[in-house]
């Protein structure tokens, strides 16, 4: 990750930063404190003012960006303590060697130690799958184990979490 | 006294009304606050259905005024004047500096040659010309967002190549027409010059360390106080001694900015700064009787078609440099076509020169600066038509 800095002469200083698919988020720090912040989508596309923040604003939300502001809580990602053992969530992409295996197939249990105990699939949501279910892409596996068990599930599924 | 204060009072609210007015239609307000003064002032119109509008005269306290705001913008041009991006970029800032420069200033030089002018006159009129305004153009850069784009490189580093370049100038120019006339005491008029702008570069490059212990004046009031005292006296000393007053706020400001008080500087004397280039800008309107303006209205013609397209041209093959593409390379011209305070600073140079530079620049610059500064807002306003336009004659670059 490369951060461009510039000086803009009578304004204050320009910091550019890439960020995934050759974007580019480009924050404009004024002399006065103002942030305005911009997106490049593209090298060869116009930059599109996001939001402008007052110095105060952009340290609030800088310190939520960093999470040190709050415990930062992910929606779909959601973590309930049961012990040891934890509950996630994880989407099933279509590379996933997992999709279009079979429970039973998949062994996922003898394989990472943690055990799918419902999967949603859009609208509906199958619980206690049988063996001979099967995982399909776009599928959320909800699975439960340790911390341990979870991100060998998370490696073995190519998530990146 | 009451009267001088009613006056400043007068001048302010008239600053205020035409400011707003060019904040709401997105206009600078540098041609606003000229033209709030031709109003107000002395000259032509001084009435409308009889209402007299002969509100302000000239008088010499609103010139120390404007003087302070000739002396702050350039120290704040010395203070944002970047040493290290020059350095860092100077293969490509020469190259789209000098094509700037030749085009530009060679217009105007071709402009007073082709009028008739004498040469001091001509070097007078490229100058006006040649010098984009940083305050109109960075604030444009601003509002169309073009800071985040990459046709901001070639624009800003082609600034900072004209603020050296002014400087430079300036102080040629205050010798040129200070001297007694004849070659030999010109140069030893730009000589002196010269030697004063070394002992300040001297105290500006190895005074960092001093000057940042100097200032560290605790309360904001004195500092604010502090740096205005150092600025103003070192003008003031430059203007005693027949050199250019605005070169040596430059070089107050270029000292400025290698200290770590430059943050401080622009949070607190950026405003002052403000004040006074508005009184800068409205004493330029109130000496300035519109019918004069028409005396050189051949020469303005002139110089705002031909400058308009230099400076596209110029910035176009400036944004090739940059590897930019048609759009972009068009945009950084575009972007470039504002004159503003720099032109203006020049003009108040001619106003104490000799004829003719003091009869035909002052009206010159100040009909020129109005036109350019809104014909640039405007065309950056309206890139897009003008870019859809003449982007396919733009070569692509490799």
């Amino acid at each position: 990750m490369t951060i461009y800095e510039t000086e803009v002469p009578g304004v204050g200083r320009k910091f550019e930063m890439e960020i995934d698919g050759g974007q580019r988020l480009v924050v404009v720090l004024h002399h006065d404190g103002k942030r305005d912040v911009y997106l490049r989508p593209d090298e060869d596309a116009d930059s599109e003012q996001l939001f402008t923040l007052s110095g105060d604003q952009a340290r609030k939300f800088g310190s939520i960006l960093e999470g040190a502001y709050f415990q930062p809580v992910e929606l779909d990602e959601v973590a309930v303590p049961l012990g040891e053992a934890i509950i996630e969530w994880h989407e099933v992409d279509d590379e996933a060697e997992l999709a279009g295996v079979s429970l039973e197939t998949a062994s996922i249990r003898q394989r990472t130690g943690a055990s799918i105990i419902a999967i949603q699939r859009g609208e509906e949501t199958i619980p206690n799958p049988t063996p001979d279910t099967r995982i399909r892409a776009g599928d959320t596996l909800v699975t439960l184990g340790t911390r341990e068990e979870q991100s060998g599930f998370e490696a073995l599924i190519g998530g990146d979490g | 006294m009451s009267e001088a204060l009613v006056e400043v009072g007068i001048a302010l609210a008239a600053l205020a009304a035409v400011g707003y007015v060019a904040h709401r239609i997105s206009l600078s307000v540098i041609p606003a606050y000229i033209v709030a003064a031709i109003v107000v002032g002395p000259h032509e119109p001084t009435s409308v259905l009889g209402v007299s509008l002969t509100l302000v005269p000239e008088t010499e306290y609103i010139d120390v005024l404007a003087e302070l705001g000739v002396v702050l913008l350039l120290f704040f041009l010395g203070l944002e004047f970047s040493v290290d991006k020059l350095l860092a970029d100077r293969r490509r800032i020469l190259a789209a500096g000098t094509v700037d420069l030749a085009l530009n200033f060679g217009v105007g030089i071709a402009i007073g040659l082709a009028f008739g002018l004498d040469p001091v006159t001509t070097l007078f009129v490229a100058g006006v010309v040649y010098i984009s305004s940083s305050a109109i153009v960075t604030k444009s850069l601003i509002e169309e967002g073009w800071i985040a784009n990459a046709e901001s490189g070639p624009i800003l580093g082609t600034l900072v190549y004209e603020d050296l370049f002014i400087a430079v100038y300036l102080a040629v120019m205050a010798a040129l027409v200070g001297g007694s006339g004849d070659v030999a005491a010109v140069a030893a008029d730009v000589g002196v010059a010269f030697a004063f702008l070394g002992v300040l570069g001297v105290a500006a490059w190895g005074g960092t360390a001093v000057i940042d212990r100097a200032f560290d004046l605790g309360p904001d009031e004195l500092f604010m106080i502090g740096v205005l005292a150092a600025t103003t006296l070192v003008a003031g000393a430059a203007l005693t001694l027949g050199l250019s007053e605005a070169v040596a706020a430059f070089f107050v400001g270029a000292a400025f900015s290698q200290t770590d008080h430059v943050d401080r500087i622009e949070h607190q004397i950026a405003p002052v700064r403000d004040l006074f280039a508005a009184f800068f800008f409205f004493s330029i309107g109130l000496t300035i009787d519109v019918t004069v303006v028409t005396t050189v209205a051949g020469l303005l013609g002139a110089a705002v078609l031909a400058s308009t397209v230099t400076k596209l041209v110029s910035g176009t093959v400036s944004g090739r440099f940059y590897d930019l593409s048609p759009v972009r390379s068009l945009r950084t011209g575009i972007g470039l076509v504002p004159r503003g305070e720099f032109s203006l600073v020049i003009a108040t140079l001619a106003v104490g020169a000799p004829e003719p530079v003091s009869t035909v620049i002052p009206p010159f610059a100040v009909g020129y600066v109005l036109v350019m500064s809104v014909v640039g807002t405007v065309l950056i306003q309206h890139s897009d038509r003008l870019t859809g336009r003449l982007s396919p004659y733009v070569p692509a670059s490799r």
